[in-house]
């Protein structure tokens, strides 16, 4: 099945030569700092200039989490001083000692410039217990997936390092089938809704939540992984380092109805809790999943095979939006492409993809970068976020893209475009009426009569040349197949009115007149 | 959804009209403006309050006429509709007290009381033949087709188009979105109901202004090469030149539907639009075999002959349709494809079956000569292409093999089937699946 397969992103191509443009990824040192500043007992120390830390820590965070700035994160504020003369390592060893003396586990983490001057963290305390740990973060040549599963591999491998503080009492093995949920750090689109699931369907099956790593843990509860029954990955691009070194039964989130109900079978089978889960997935049926059979049972549905979708993201939501909403409810997908990693597309062949498609995509799946060519381009697709980069709220736990809830919500979100293109696509939006400028028996006597030449007339079917016949049916082609009536409408009645005003035909001049005026669509 | 919206929307999609509705309460008012706003226009609707009381003492009518002459004044559309509903219409308002014209706008009364007006069908034939009835009397020279009934909006610019290389073209096309287009109905020389359901706009034409028509569209393979025959010999054109184009049209169409061949699959189509004809045939054609067809049309003069044609055809034709029959079809006999109403799709999907819904995925597309056959029946195909997906969600809502039923529990079953086939209408027995 294919919730098991796992996807690894490999480090970001370093040919000799490359060109980017919109950037889809952080680098490394973000990646890493995000993995490690989840933990709660955690401070992180970037080895970097002053941008190096509020990039990620204060202007992003802000966004992409709606923290105002992450407080555990520190850095050492490298000037030319320390680059050029002498060293970085005075200037770190404030910060540290400063971060260690309210009894947090420091973490320092390199960044560009500090890779580039060789600047490493060397002391003779080393291997003593809960004393700061130095990550190399690869920032040059490893992108932020990467770097968030080495960092929390390199977690694991210092599991025994971390300090339990003393009055913290290290809870019981678990008694009842319990399951790690490794994935959620800071950054991860939609996190907070995905994870709020998963613990829902988790409690749903009878399983505990063992520990949420590293979003919901200390460093000190590290071993602790190793006392769960299954451990579930939120995320294929990163995680599944440290889940097959725990040596537990790996799980993917699922995406849809088929692959959650496999999801939940196959966590039954592995932690021996096959009865509840059969139960809770009849009870799902006729409680979170009624709202879907009603959904799927209403003429929305009927939509879906008319209705094109494009999808631009990293792997775990790019593919799993595509198998539920392509394989699933049947949309079909005009385009889709990873936005991450090697397989990355380029911008501009997204650009291409996007701009070309005919019919035009209802709704494009994306970050930022999409938005942009969707504006710039004029398409009149709706746009949705699904990845970052892009400036999003997503901190209330309703708008899960995973599990059983999650299938239901892009249900909605899908159907709530298709509404809203409909809305955009009226053919009538006259208020208040067009004014009559005669009475209507001035209209008799004005109106030709006998039509002599031929559509040369008042009346409401006039000639269209060739060429503008072609144009308009090339322009309504474009438009989402649900709406075309209405676009059909719009176009014609613009194009003839146009025409009356001048010598009764329409020509191509005409409808390109109103085709310029009418590609926004929104 | 309420027959009289069948009118309102037609109404609201005049841009230079501005319809009064005279609604039963605000439960009505509700839903005619909740449905209008989704699927006709972004633009208010009028209506003047109402309560018991203001009923009792008829300051309903004062506020109406308020209503009428400020919107007259301030906005001075071409038109005025008052729609009157239900209540309005039983308890009966002096409507011949309002005035006829107010500066350049006219002001028509429709009347759309639900109860005896009850299909869509019958409420776009109102809005024609209220507005038609406002018509000045026919010029004395006049040319050209008058088209009637809602199509593709490139509908009448492809029929156009043919019926030039005939000698003849398209005079107007009603319902239009300028009152205009009604106005120049007074200088065709033919009208064609392109819908079976404009019988009584088509006989006031007849009685007014002494007009002609032909019935039926120029759809599927037999229905475009006769109805093209038909406009050329109501119009005495050169039989030769008429007899050359249709055949060319028609053979157009046999080419495009070998494209999408539906033989050996059962469809069921209820539809409620009088549109439900046509598409039949195309099925049909296409080699479908469609049982019956159940349609909320009542039996009328200009059905009659695309009846025949069904029947010939092997599809018996239900006027005024039944749901709960439906339903009892449905459960009996393993249809492959559904299109029909909302409740009758959703019962459908329960069952697996791919479903679509008339009013939404069907009206108002393109049916005519090869293109809107190819058009619709690709949608159809693609519809039925994914029977898998329809299936495969069913079996995942059953329990032990039986359907999760959301809605349609209480629906009988059998009864049509069971008539159905005693009068061999499936040609086979059909087995139970």
């Amino acid at each position: 099945m294919s919730f098991k397969q796992e996807l690894k992103s490999d480090i970001v191509n370093t040919p000799i030569r490359k060109r980017v443009t919109d950037l889809d990824h952080a680098g490394g040192d973000t990646g890493a700092m995000q993995a490690f500043a989840s933990l709660r007992d955690v401070n992180v120390v970037l080895d970097g200039p002053v941008g190096c830390h509020v990039m990620p820590a204060v202007a992003v965070i802000n966004y992409t989490d709606s923290i105002p700035y992450l407080q555990n994160v520190t850095c050492s504020e490298l000037s030319e001083n320390e680059v050029t003369i002498a060293g970085t390592l005075p200037a770190l060893k404030e910060k540290v000692a400063r971060a260690s003396a309210q009894g947090r586990q420091v973490f320092i983490v390199s960044t560009p410039v500090s890779e580039l001057i060789g600047a490493a963290w060397t002391t003779l305390d080393e291997g003593v217990k809960g004393t700061p740990l130095f990550f190399n973060s690869e920032s040059l040549d490893a992108d932020e997936w990467v770097s968030r599963d080495r960092a929390l591999l390199f977690l694991w491998q210092n599991r025994d390092h971390f300090v339990r503080p003393e009055g913290v009492v290290a809870p019981a093995k678990p008694a009842r089938p319990s399951v790690n949920i490794v994935g959620p750090t800071y950054g991860c689109f939609n996190s907070y809704s995905d994870l709020a699931e998963m613990k829902r369907l988790l409690a749903g099956i009878g399983a505990d939540v063992n520990v949420v790593y590293p979003f919901e843990a200390n460093s000190y509860d590290t071993p602790r992984l190793a006392d769960a029954g299954a451990t579930v990955c939120m995320y294929r691009e990163f995680g599944a380092s440290l889940a097959r070194e725990v040596g537990l039964p790996v799980f993917f989130a699922p995406f849809g109805l088929e692959e959650t109900t496999a999801f939940l079978r196959g966590l039954g089978e592995a932690l021996g809790v096959q009865a509840q889960v059969e139960a809770f997935i009849a009870l799902e049926k006729t409680t979170t999943l009624a709202a879907w059979q009603d959904i799927w049972r209403s003429t929305h549905s009927d939509f879906f095979a008319n209705a094109p979708i494009a999808i631009v993201a990293p792997p775990t939501y790019k593919d799993g939006l595509e198998r539920y909403l392509g394989g699933e409810l049947g949309l079909p997908i005009s385009y889709s492409a990873y936005r991450t990693g090697a397989e990355s597309a380029p911008s501009e062949a997204v650009r291409a993809a996007l701009r070309d498609a005919s019919p035009s995509p209802m709704l494009i799946f994306g970050s930022i970068n999409e938005r942009m060519i969707v504006a710039q381009e004029k398409l009149p697709s709706r746009f949705y976020q699904a990845s970052f980069p892009g400036a999003v709220v997503r901190r209330a736990i309703g708008t899960p893209f995973i599990g059983y809830s999650g299938a239901v919500w892009l249900l909605q979100v899908v159907c709530e475009i298709l509404f809203d293109t409909l809305f955009a696509n009226l053919p009538t939006s006259y208020a208040p009426a067009q004014r009559a400028d005669k009475p209507t028996a001035q209209i008799m006597q004005e109106a030709p009569g006998v039509v002599t030449q031929a559509g040369k007339g008042q009346n409401s079917v006039l000639v269209w040349t060739d060429e503008a016949k072609e144009l308009s049916e090339r322009t309504v082609k474009r438009a989402p197949f649900f709406v075309r009536v209405s676009v059909t409408k719009k176009l014609r009645a613009e194009a003839e009115k146009l025409a009356r005003e001048r010598d009764g035909t329409v020509d191509l001049s005409i409808v390109e007149e109103i085709v310029a005026k009418f590609a926004p669509g929104r | 959804m309420c027959p009289a919206f069948g009118a309102i929307r037609n109404l609201l999609r005049m841009e230079d009209a501005m319809p009064i509705v005279i609604s039963s309460g605000d439960g009505c008012m509700y839903g005619h403006t909740f449905v209008a706003h989704f699927y006709v226009a972004n633009r208010p609707v009028f209506s003047p309050g109402v309560s018991s009381e203001m009923w009792a003492k008829g300051t309903v009518f004062d506020e109406l006429k308020a209503m009428v002459y400020e919107i007259a004044e301030k906005h001075a559309p071409s038109l005025i509709p008052i729609c009157s509903l239900c209540v309005s219409d039983t308890v009966g308002m002096p409507f011949e007290l309002l005035p006829k014209q107010i500066g350049n706008t006219e002001i028509v009364y429709v009347p759309l009381p639900a109860y005896s007006v009850h299909t869509h069908a019958r409420a776009k034939d109102i809005v024609v033949d209220s507005l038609v009835w406002r018509l000045p009397p026919q010029r004395k020279a006049r040319s050209g087709v008058n088209l009637i009934g809602e199509v593709f909006p490139s509908d009448p610019i492809k029929i156009d188009e043919v019926l030039r290389r005939i000698g003849t073209h398209v005079n107007t096309h009603v319902p239009g979105p300028r009152w205009a287009d009604y106005v120049a109905m007074v200088d065709g020389s033919l009208n064609a109901p392109l819908h079976p359901f404009y019988s009584d706009s088509v006989k006031r034409m007849k009685m007014k202004q002494g007009l002609p028509f032909v019935d039926g569209a120029p759809v599927g393979i037999d229905g475009t090469y006769h109805w093209i025959k038909d406009v050329g010999e109501a119009l005495k054109l050169d039989p030769a030149v008429v007899e050359a184009v249709a055949a060319e049209e028609r053979d157009k169409v046999v080419r495009a539907m070998a494209d999408y061949p539906l033989k050996g699959l059962t469809f069921m189509v209820a539809g409620y639009e009088g549109h439900e004809f046509l598409l039949v045939r195309l099925l049909i054609e296409a080699g479908a075999n469609v049982p019956y067809l159940s349609t909320s049309v009542n039996t009328n003069p200009l059905a009659r002959e695309e009846e025949a044609w069904l029947k010939e055809h092997g599809c018996t034709v239900l006027y005024t349709a039944n749901f709960d029959d439906e339903i009892g079809a449905l459960e009996d006999h393993p249809y492959d494809c559904v299109i029909g109403t909302t409740p009758l799709c959703a019962h459908a999907k329960e069952l697996g079956i791919p479903a679509i819904y008339y009013t939404n995925a069907m009206a108002t597309r393109s049916l005519m000569f090869a293109e809107g056959a190819s058009d619709i029946l690709s949608l159809i195909v693609s519809t039925y292409r994914s029977k898998e997906r329809y299936d495969k969600i069913a079996r995942f809502f059953s329990a032990d093999g039986v359907p999760r039923r959301t809605y349609s529990s209480w629906a009988p079953t059998i009864d049509l089937t069971q008539h159905l086939l005693a009068n061999d209408a499936f040609g086979q027995p059909a087995a139970k699946p």
